[in-house]
């Protein structure tokens, strides 16, 4: 049986609307008018404003009546009609001006879709994009008042600490009784750990807020004696503990001492912290090919998978034997140290041992010798 | 990143006149194309996009700065001083009828005259003024922007037909309307739609053209009448057309209006 294109057009799945050339309707179909609750005769003779909601009759004279005499055609356009008892239909159309051979205007076509929910899914997305836009507007710029809160409070609590410091080294000069002596020392042994804590505090909040690490770069210093310093002061710190090195630098190396020393320094702290306690450390310095590889390893329980992707993050303390003393910052910073040198920190953990390695370039560029004014 | 190049400026035409054409809201100068080529015997005629429309450069969009339409009427002048362009006729449709008037306004010396086609000073109605529109009528067009602009992305813009009644043009030009940002569209939409020149109007101290459809919804007749009754040096033609873009439905009768008064 074939298609009765009368009946496919009256009853067609989707509304149809046909303008005349002096923008009257001249035709419609029934399922438009079951749609909108207007007969075809009602319709005839009306024009689009007094089909369409205001506002959709303003879009259509600004945007589809201009590209319809321009390009003929407007698809996919989204507007309101209105039904007879005054509610609005959302639907989509595609419109097209039927025109001659010679180019005149004939007709303007509409075929009409509802879109219901259509519009309303679209308008939840467009809601929800907004709304996370804020969202993530808001919380960045809340992040970064807590960055320079941090900042400021670091920065502010410097002096009072060197104040405290100073004092006690005065203090300490004028006291012989050993057992106040030593009290002294306990007491700067925690001012000094107050500072670290502040300064990591410090680094951290600065390389968020976009700074990065301020190095002060030295060129072509000797590596060996910054390192050899190093592990002497953790030696004297863990005497229980080996620690053995290996130092074949023979290219000269521009670093930050202060900085590359506390990256040692950090590692080293860790093997000795979560290394096998009854295996030695070992340090390794070479450099080859315009690098420097700085490793340090201990033996002992592997880092687990999981936690070897979140080593490097800020606040990461991992789980069982963690510092007591500490914010987690230590790898954190060591790793920023790493980039500032235009260098990577990266670890490799086994059943073996575990490794830590420093590589970066022997030279840096000129310009990434920048004052630490605040060291 | 030149003016020219800002605003996709285009120069057509001969003449030590210039006639410089700005398109509406939801346009681009496109719109101009069975209008313009009319005078170029005569003239040197300049067509533009403003900046966030067609094929203007997008990044040199300030919001700040286009928040009102006084920020449009400065790149107007800009143009007009950079091509050193003497006796100005302004061809302004819709809301750049008063974006034309804004500069006239800020640099008379720079213009000859103004053609006003489909303007309006304000469009929310107001006390003892009928703009035409509520403000909550307003609010639902721009909502109603936001359901077209849903999914429409620069790579979908449609081609435009060559004009049928000069086939040697023969190009396709890509439609533009549709490339241009949303965020943009709407912005432009609040600033023209919530813009009040009722004021301006009797600051124009040069020869004005009004030409307002029979019906057009979005400058209605009043509203051209009164635009008339207090520009100082103005002429009223009413077009025998439907719409609120003569310049495309019926360009014939522009052309003419025009040709009387220029």
């Amino acid at each position: 049986m074939d298609e009765d294109l009368e009946d496919l057009y009256e009853n067609a799945p989707c509304g149809y609307i046909s303008i005349g050339t002096n923008g009257h309707i001249v035709r419609s179909n029934l399922t438009l008018s079951a749609w909108i609750g207007i007969d075809r005769e009602d319709l005839l003779g009306k024009r689009t404003k007094d089909i369409l909601t205001i506002h959709s009759a303003i879009f259509y004279e600004t945007h589809v009546a201009p590209l319809l005499r321009m390009q003929g055609y407007f698809d996919e356009v989204a507007l309101d009609l209105i039904k007879a008892n005054g509610e609005k239909l959302a639907i989509l159309a595609n419109v097209a001006e039927r025109r001659d051979d010679k180019g005149n205007h004939l007709f303007t076509r509409l075929t009409i879709i509802k879109a219901t929910e259509r519009r309303r899914y679209e308008r939840d997305l467009v809601e929800a994009r907004t709304k996370a836009e804020r969202g993530l507007q808001l919380e960045r710029a809340a992040s970064e008042l807590r960055e320079q809160f941090v900042a400021v409070l670091g920065h502010d609590l410097r002096n009072p600490l060197a104040g405290i410091e100073g004092g006690i080294r005065l203090i300490t000069r004028n006291i012989s009784d050993e057992a106040d002596r030593a009290i002294m020392v306990l007491m700067l042994q925690s001012v000094r750990r107050m500072r670290q804590l502040i300064d990591d505090v410090l680094d951290l909040a600065r390389s968020r807020l976009g700074g990065g690490i301020q190095l002060n770069i030295e060129l072509e210093q000797p590596l060996e004696p910054v390192l050899a310093q190093v592990i002497d002061e953790l030696r004297i710190g863990f005497p229980d503990r080996v620690i053995e090195w290996q130092f074949n630098i023979a290219d000269p190396v521009d670093f930050d001492a202060g900085r590359i020393g506390q990256l040692v320094s950090n590692l080293i702290g860790n093997a000795i912290t979560h290394g096998a306690d009854n295996e030695p450390i070992h340090v390794q310095a070479s450099t080859r090919n315009n690098e420097l590889y700085i490793s340090v390893s201990n033996a002992g329980e592997p880092i687990p998978p999981g936690t070897i992707e979140r080593l490097f993050q800020p606040f990461y303390r991992g789980g069982g034997k963690s510092k007591r003393e500490g914010l987690g910052l230590g790898l954190y910073i060591a790793s920023q140290i790493a980039e500032a040198h235009n260098g990577t920190l990266s670890v490799h953990s086994d059943e073996q041992n575990t490794t830590f390695t420093l590589v970066m370039p022997t030279r840096q560029p000129v310009d990434t010798s920048a004052t630490d004014e605040d060291r | 990143m030149s003016i020219l190049r800002r605003n996709n400026v285009n120069i057509s035409g001969n003449g030590a006149r210039a006639m410089l054409f700005a398109h509406g809201f939801g346009c681009d100068q496109n719109m101009w194309r069975f209008v313009a080529p009319a005078f170029e015997t005569g003239f040197k005629t300049v067509l533009f996009d403003h900046v966030g429309a067609g094929r203007s450069d997008l990044d040199a969009y300030d919001p700040e700065k286009y928040s009102t339409l006084s920020g449009y009427a400065d790149d107007v002048v800009e143009i007009i001083n950079e091509l050193d362009l003497q006796e100005v006729i302004f061809v302004g449709h819709s809301v750049s009828a008063m974006i034309g008037a804004l500069a006239s306004i800020k640099q008379p010396q720079l213009f000859k005259s103004l053609v006003m086609v489909s303007p309006s000073p304000r469009y929310i109605n107001d006390d003892g003024y009928e703009g035409g529109f509520t403000a909550e009528q307003i609010d639902e067009l721009l909502e109603t922007l936001d359901d077209n602009h849903m999914g429409w992305s620069a790579a979908m813009a449609p081609a435009i037909m060559g004009n049928p009644d000069r086939p040697e043009l023969g190009e396709e030009l890509t439609n533009s309307f549709c490339a241009t940002d949303p965020e943009i569209a709407r912005q432009f939409a609040k600033v023209t739609f919530k813009s009040d020149n009722r004021a301006d109007l009797s600051k124009i101290s040069i020869p004005t053209l009004i030409l307002q459809c029979e019906e057009d919804i979005i400058s209605e007749k009043g509203v051209g009448k009164y635009v008339h009754q207090h520009v100082i040096d103005s002429k009223f033609v009413l077009l025998d057309a439907t719409g609120h873009c003569p310049n495309l439905s019926a360009p014939d009768q522009v052309i003419r209006a025009m040709r009387e008064f220029v």
